[in-house]
């Protein structure tokens, strides 16, 4: 299977197409005025902070992108998020083996995902409520498994993936980002995984009438959902040091934000995964902006809620048009 | 005094297509006037003109003399005025219960503003009273019966105090002895001065309950007489009128290898123990009054919905999974009857619509993109489906290129004996005759065939080689168009004659 020539031109051309070349001129109009308001913001460090932190959302919202393409949608990944944590530090703990640690991390995720898949397929759920299961479970299950208590101590080798920088300049996590979306965009563009979870998206009826075995689909949707979970989880706690129960509260709403940011639609068979890293991008933005500009952490939540219903207004009205 | 309704040069165009051409109406008080024609000759449309779901384009409506104004008309204002239609129990709300349903426009309430169901109830059992449906006004209406559901539904109309009540196809669902007591009841309301406009294709029926009949026949009024100056054979004529054949057929060489059978088909209240068969090269017809079952059996052969009985081969094989997956993998391809709902991916590009059985069938992990462009342009410019780009949403398309992109994907799987129902529905004429070209030149070729399923009469004596008639989800007679008349193939469709079927 080759990668044609075509491809890097299509990265490009889905990068700058319509709704996302909007949404990347607002991103850098929000960081031009963040940059008159503080002389903080447009510092070498701020940068890298905002690229670090919107690293964990931007993982989080590729695999809900995956989930909102095919008609879905995956509450669960801030909890996923939690569990596939606490599972890698236990991982960690008892064996202190850095790699059997993140294998432990991938596996909850991929476990949890699993779970979604199997109970939207098995029980014939809708993914809403499903996941609003396993979101309750996942959170359970890390507390249950760390008894509470967050995990420290971990090996400098760990938290080089979150901290480190590569040509001591480019951080590790924005590297894994490039990379990850990279393939992601290959795999939704290139396979025929990635069609059949658009044409899921668009009409699950006429996709299985064309002979399209739905169930793994869903299955492979969720578990990459799942995945990206966790991968999200492992570059946090490598970059606070620690492993804690209580992370990732809220990011599903971040995550599905940026994904309605970057113009997917709610009713699935559209969005490009690109345009959610540009969508995690500007809602990173505004929660370092209202950092910096000193307005309390609390408005943070109305500011993330207000984006979700202005992006799927506007997602509506293109769509009346 | 006037008459209760007085329709006046009626037109209606669909897309520029008359489907209506000056029909005239009358209803008197009193009078169960029935509305004949063949499917699309214009009935339904007629009859949503006056329940207010379409606007006409032109043509004057009277109730009781006053003229109604058009401009502003809407299904809520006919019903204010006392029109009702009684359609497939479509307004009642299943979760309810009947004494809510009764009561669902008009809630009495007590001063404080809080519902009383004393009086509801009263209400209830009052509106029963007159179509003597012995129910509990508690009951929940998914529990009733259809023919039960369909008196509620008459006695809804009946308390709103409609004047003229719609039936389409009243008798469709419901058993001989219901249809006995649906009978008593229009001939009680009758004598109430309600005027009844009565759908249906059973001819006895009509001779037992109707007063006057119009026939409609491709938009226009060809004829209105009382029942009892009709013979049923000039009813015929005029729902097919003169004839005028145009045949699709090409000339070529059926060839006598099996290429599918089905064997005992059987879904309870769906369809009875079908069997047929159909050979290689050959478009085998289907054809059958609406509600004949001719979609449900489609939907059953494909594996959609589940049959209970019989068995289902293609090419000698047994197809042992009854589902949409082991139909596409042994070759079997399906167009259904809604393409928007359950054929296409509207919001995704022409190019994924054409491929997706292909990739479907495939077992590779990736696509290759250049493969994939050069199918769907090749496709594109064989079917000729007017595109700009293979890209474009198949949502921009019109509905003639939308049904070439559902062929297109079929014949891009190589897909070997194709299911269409009802495949020019909704289409433009021109559009058609491509459609039609396109189907014989899949069958053309080797090891193809072909199941066309329509009511339009005239299309299938145009295109199917051999005709399988279904009436009340039987299949009642197997003809060869040659010779055939179309207003023979009613004669079948209607239920008046028979053949056995030699499957």
């Amino acid at each position: 299977m080759p990668i044609e020539r075509n491809f890097f031109k299509a990265v490009f051309t889905f990068i700058t197409r319509q709704q996302s070349l909007s949404m990347l001129f607002i991103l850098l109009i929000m960081w031009v005025v963040l940059a008159f308001l503080s002389p903080y913001f447009l510092t070498i460090n701020n940068i890298f902070e905002i690229t670090l932190q919107s690293a964990v959302i931007a993982l989080i919202a590729a695999g809900e992108s995956f989930v909102i393409f095919s008609g879905g949608i995956d509450l669960s990944v801030g909890s996923v998020f939690a569990f596939s944590a606490i599972i890698g530090g236990l991982g960690l703990m008892a064996t202190q083996n850095i790699f059997v640690s993140l294998l432990a991390s991938l596996g909850g995720g991929l476990f949890a995902g699993f779970c979604n898949g199997a109970a939207i397929v098995k029980l014939k759920i809708p993914p809403f409520v499903a996941t609003l299961g396993m979101m309750g479970i996942a959170r359970g299950l890390a507390l249950i498994l760390s008894r509470g208590i967050p995990i420290y101590g971990l090996p400098r080798e760990y938290m080089w993936i979150g901290q480190g920088r590569v040509f001591g300049i480019v951080p590790v996590p924005t590297i894994i980002v490039l990379i990850l979306f990279t393939v992601m965009f290959f795999i939704l563009r290139n396979t025929r995984f990635g069609r059949f979870t658009y044409a899921l998206g668009s009409n699950a009826e006429a996709t299985r009438l064309s002979g399209v075995k739905i169930p793994p689909v869903m299955l492979g949707i969720y578990m990459i959902s799942g995945a990206f979970a966790a991968v999200a989880a492992v570059i946090e706690s490598a970059r606070l040091g620690t492993m804690q129960p209580a992370s990732g509260s809220g990011y599903e709403l971040l995550a599905i934000g940026s994904v309605f940011i970057g113009g997917a639609s709610i009713y699935g068979g559209e969005g490009n995964i690109f345009a959610s890293l540009i969508g995690a991008l500007i809602v990173t933005t505004i929660r370092n902006g209202l950092n910096i500009l000193g307005v309390s952490a609390f408005y943070q939540y109305v500011v993330n809620g207000l984006i979700i219903i202005f992006a799927v207004a506007a997602d509506q009205s293109r769509r009346a048009r | 005094m006037p008459d209760l309704l007085l329709m006046e040069n009626i037109c209606k165009s669909f897309f520029g297509i008359p489907v209506l051409k000056n029909v005239s109406f009358r209803l008197r008080h009193g009078e169960v006037h029935v509305l004949l024609g063949e499917n699309g000759a214009g009935k339904s449309t007629l009859i949503k003109i006056l329940s207010g779901a379409y606007t006409l384009d032109s043509g004057k409506i009277f109730l009781e003399g006053r003229e109604i104004d058009m401009t502003n008309y809407n299904p809520q204002i006919a019903s204010r005025m006392g029109i009702a239609t009684i359609y497939q129990n479509f307004h009642l709300v299943p979760h309810l219960t009947v004494a809510e349903n009764i009561s669902l426009a008009t809630f009495p309430v007590s001063r404080m503003g809080f519902i009383n169901w004393p009086k509801v109830r009263a209400f209830a059992e009052q509106a029963l009273q007159k179509v003597q449906l012995q129910v509990d006004p508690n009951t929940k209406v998914k529990n009733l019966t259809m023919s039960q559901q369909q008196m509620l539904e008459i006695a809804i109309a009946l308390v709103q105090k409609a004047k003229i009540i719609i039936m389409d196809e009243p008798t469709a669902a419901i058993s001989r002895r219901e249809t006995e007591t649906l009978f008593q009841i229009i001939r009680q309301i009758k004598t109430q001065g309600v005027g009844i406009i009565y759908i249906s294709h059973k001819l006895e029926e009509i001779r037992e309950i109707g007063d006057t009949i119009t026939i409609l026949r491709d938009g226009e009024q060809v004829g209105t007489m009382t029942v009892h100056e009709v013979n049923m054979d000039q009813v015929v004529n005029l729902m097919t009128g003169k004839e005028i054949r145009t045949d699709q057929r090409i000339a070529r060489n059926l060839r006598t290898q099996e290429i599918f059978r089905c064997v005992h088909l059987s879904a309870v209240g769906k369809f009875d123990d079908v069997s047929f068969s159909a050979r290689d090269g050959e478009i085998l017809g289907l054809t059958g009054l609406v509600g004949a079952g001719k979609t449900e059996l489609a939907r059953a052969i494909f594996g959609v919905d589940h049959f209970e009985q019989g068995e289902i081969f293609v090419r000698g094989v047994r197809v042992h999974h009854n589902t949409p997956r082991a139909m596409v993998e042994a070759g079997v391809g399906y167009i259904p009857e809604d393409r928007d709902t359950s054929g296409l991916c509207l919001n995704r590009p022409i190019r994924d619509n054409i491929t997706i059985v292909s990739h479907a069938k495939s077992r590779n992990f990736g696509l290759n993109l250049r493969q994939d462009n050069q199918a769907a342009q090749l496709f594109i410019r064989r079917l000729q489906i007017r595109t700009d780009s293979l890209e474009r949403q198949v949502k921009y398309l019109s509905g003639g290129n939308k049904q070439k992109v559902i062929l297109a994907k079929w014949f891009q799987a190589q897909c070997q004996f194709l299911i269409l129902d009802e495949p020019t529905i909704g289409i433009d004429v021109g559009a058609r005759q491509e459609i039609y070209r396109l189907i014989h030149d899949f069958v053309r070729d080797e090891g193809r065939g072909v199941l066309f399923i329509s009511s339009d009469l005239s299309e299938v004596l145009n295109i199917a080689d051999r005709i399988l008639v279904m009436v009340r989800g039987r299949i009642t007679a197997e003809l060869f168009p040659d010779g055939l008349t179309k207003q023979e193939l009613l004669t079948y469709c209607l239920g008046l004659r028979n053949s056995s079927p030699t499957g």
